[in-house]
């Protein structure tokens, strides 16, 4: 593929000359601030409110249910949306953020809005639609890391005088850190590897991944090649960073 | 109570709905003491520091620290501080960030912590350490580390919680000696608990023998030695040989208790009138006489010489009386020499040094024979 992206395009086909104008044209054409903006922006707000929902139902998994029983119960619910078929999932979404459906019906129902929003085909659809399909993503490491820590350990925070709040920053929450980063990535990885969502529910927004599959479906094989390595590119380097930050955590801790 | 630094009265603490692991737990602890819980595994005396921490709560009965009650106070607001059993070290801190901690939490500035922390680790003999990672130490060091964490904040009650159960004898020894020193030095309370009750005799300046979730008796470590007040506290305290038997009869100074293997002789000076009573004679190892010393003595017996124990510096010497009936001998090496396994030899105490205990234990309707023998 990285060969593929160094040939010449030459009309609707391409000649093995290698090349570099593939980036280039993309690099300076209109549209690649736009698209990489959209791509990676949308996908680290949506990393990061999936963090924002996911770490609190993950605290209270670990801290406040305490039998075994009703923690695998509530993890099993979590489960059921995969069990459904992406396709049936995908026609479930009419009928939550439509403007017949639920979202609208119960806003309304309420006194919130007096008209139903425009949900479907918005970005605010794809934030919706993928932090619900990814929160389980990030609630289960950030659970499996809140879960790991020693109680003995809280209970000697508390007794050396700190408070509640002080006990979460300084012992829970750094070391649940790794959970946190890890999640992170899950969801990251899986947001990136989406390109159907944005195009189907977000309005046909103009997402690197859309640009992939539209120079592939038209046979644009340099171009589309060139594109999907620039997306790899730049999510190794968002990985890499990611992972720098548990390392450091490891290397400086204090 | 307001003048004790520890008090509490009637404390309940329950574990579910099952198991009461404190059972109206009353007692205080003098300022500057070293006060030392023991009992079995399960008698609640862990339960009791992680109460006494705030870590747990109680469910009925009063706590009070320094004359304040400390219901639904936290325990980052008692003048309490901890070693846990598991030592607990964060994980993510290295020795210095650890023991500094409780001073960062109570808002000292850097300099006076700096100073502190490293007064703290010379104080437990880690001088130098502050840069290692806790994952790098020994048990024993972390020990230590953790024993100076809760140190440095210059608590008022120091409990410890079974400082010595996960530590090889020479370590125990050393750390036995350490705690001595820090103690007299530092003047705080020092609460410990263990359940080994070598422990408990040579620290204590006042020890509190607890039995599922009950004070079996609380004093001086010598005068629980001397004068058990229940088979249990007898038992738990210093080795003793315990037979369960009926006082029939008082003659001048002696007291006749009838065992189902022969009739035993205890002193009665200054006794009570317990004539009748069902009660447990008990004979500590270092009271038995064999041979030739037992000749004089009104308590005698001819015995097998079953088995023995060699301890080095003594040996416990088993006698069999009768088939199931053995006493235990403390002997010192050079008397085991000249006996052998099997044969028969006289042995004897003084009736002056038995102790008739009346009560099983503290905790009601248990049988006298079930507490000597175990159930």
């Amino acid at each position: 593929m990285v060969a593929m992206s160094l040939y010449t395009p030459v009309g609707l086909g391409y000649l093995p000359v290698l090349t570099v104008v593939n980036y280039v044209n993309f690099f300076t054409s209109p549209q690649a601030p736009i698209i990489l903006v959209n791509t990676f922006g949308t996908i680290l707000l949506a990393c990061v409110i999936t963090l924002i929902f996911g770490y609190p139902f993950a605290y209270f998994l670990t801290f406040h249910i305490n039998s075994e029983k009703a923690k695998t119960y509530i993890i099993s619910l979590l489960m059921v949306p995969f069990l459904i078929d992406w396709t049936i999932r995908s026609v479930a979404w009419f009928s939550i953020l439509g403007e017949g459906g639920i979202i609208n019906y119960a806003l309304m129902v309420m006194g919130a809005i007096r008209q139903p929003m425009t949900l479907l085909f918005t970005r605010n659809a794809l934030y919706i639609i993928w932090v619900q399909t990814n929160l389980l993503f990030m609630i289960f490491p950030i659970h499996l890391a809140l879960n790991r820590i020693d109680r003995d350990i809280i209970n000697a925070a508390k007794v050396l005088k700190a408070p509640p709040h002080k006990v979460f920053y300084n012992i829970v929450f750094k070391l649940s850190l790794p959970g946190v980063i890890t999640g992170f990535i899950f969801v990251f990885v899986s947001t990136l590897g989406d390109a159907v969502t944005p195009g189907l529910w977000a309005g046909g927004l103009q997402v690197l991944g859309l640009s992939v599959s539209t120079y592939a479906s038209n046979f644009l094989w340099p171009q589309s090649a060139a594109l999907a390595i620039v997306l790899l590119v730049i999510a190794l380097a968002v990985l890499y960073v990611l992972l720098k930050i548990v390392d450091i955590k490891k290397l400086i801790y204090e | 109570m307001a003048d004790k630094v520890v008090a509490t009265k009637d404390l309940v603490k329950w574990y579910g709905k099952s198991v009461l692991a404190l059972n109206k737990v009353t007692f205080e602890i003098d300022e500057g003491d070293f006060f030392v819980l023991i009992g079995p595994s399960g008698c609640g005396k862990s339960t009791l520091l992680k109460v006494m921490s705030g870590i747990l709560d109680y469910d009925e009965g009063q706590l009070f620290i320094k004359g304040s009650d400390m219901k639904n106070v936290p325990p980052h607001k008692r003048d309490v501080s901890m070693m846990l059993e598991t030592y607990a070290l964060f994980p993510h801190m290295n020795v210095f960030n650890n023991v500094a901690f409780g001073l960062k939490m109570l808002g000292k500035d850097a300099s006076e912590i700096e100073r502190e922390v490293k007064e703290s680790l010379e104080l437990v003999g880690l001088g130098g350490f502050e840069k290692r990672s806790p994952l790098e130490l020994s048990g024993g060091q972390r020990q230590r580390v953790a024993l100076a964490r809760a140190l440095v904040i210059k608590p008022s009650v120091l409990l410890l919680d079974e400082p010595l159960s996960h530590v090889d004898y020479m370590l125990q020894r050393k750390l036995m000696e350490d705690l001595k020193t820090l103690h007299k030095k530092i003047g705080n309370t020092f609460v410990l608990t263990t359940h080994v009750q070598e422990h408990g005799l040579s620290l204590a300046d006042t020890m509190m023998v607890m039995n599922t979730g009950v004070i079996e008796q609380i004093g001086r470590p010598d005068q629980i030695y001397s004068t058990p007040r229940t088979v249990f506290a007898a038992r738990f305290v210093g080795d003793i040989n315990l037979f369960s038997g009926e006082v029939t009869s008082r003659q001048g100074d002696t007291y006749f208790v009838k065992t189902e293997w022969g009739e035993l002789k205890a002193s009665s000076k200054e006794g009570p009138d317990i004539v009748g009573k069902k009660l447990a004679y008990g004979i500590r190892p270092k009271f038995i006489k064999v041979n030739d010393e037992a000749l004089s003595l009104a308590n005698q017996f001819k015995s097998k010489f079953s088995g023995y124990y060699y301890f080095g510096d003594a040996v416990e010497c088993l006698f069999e009386i009768v088939d199931g009936i053995t006493v235990k001998a403390s002997m010192a090496p050079e008397a085991v020499f000249n006996l052998k396994l099997g044969e028969s030899y006289t042995i004897g105490w003084n009736p002056a040094d038995a102790k008739l205990i009346e009560k099983p234990s503290v905790i009601e309707g248990l049988d006298i024979e079930e507490v000597i023998y175990g159930k």
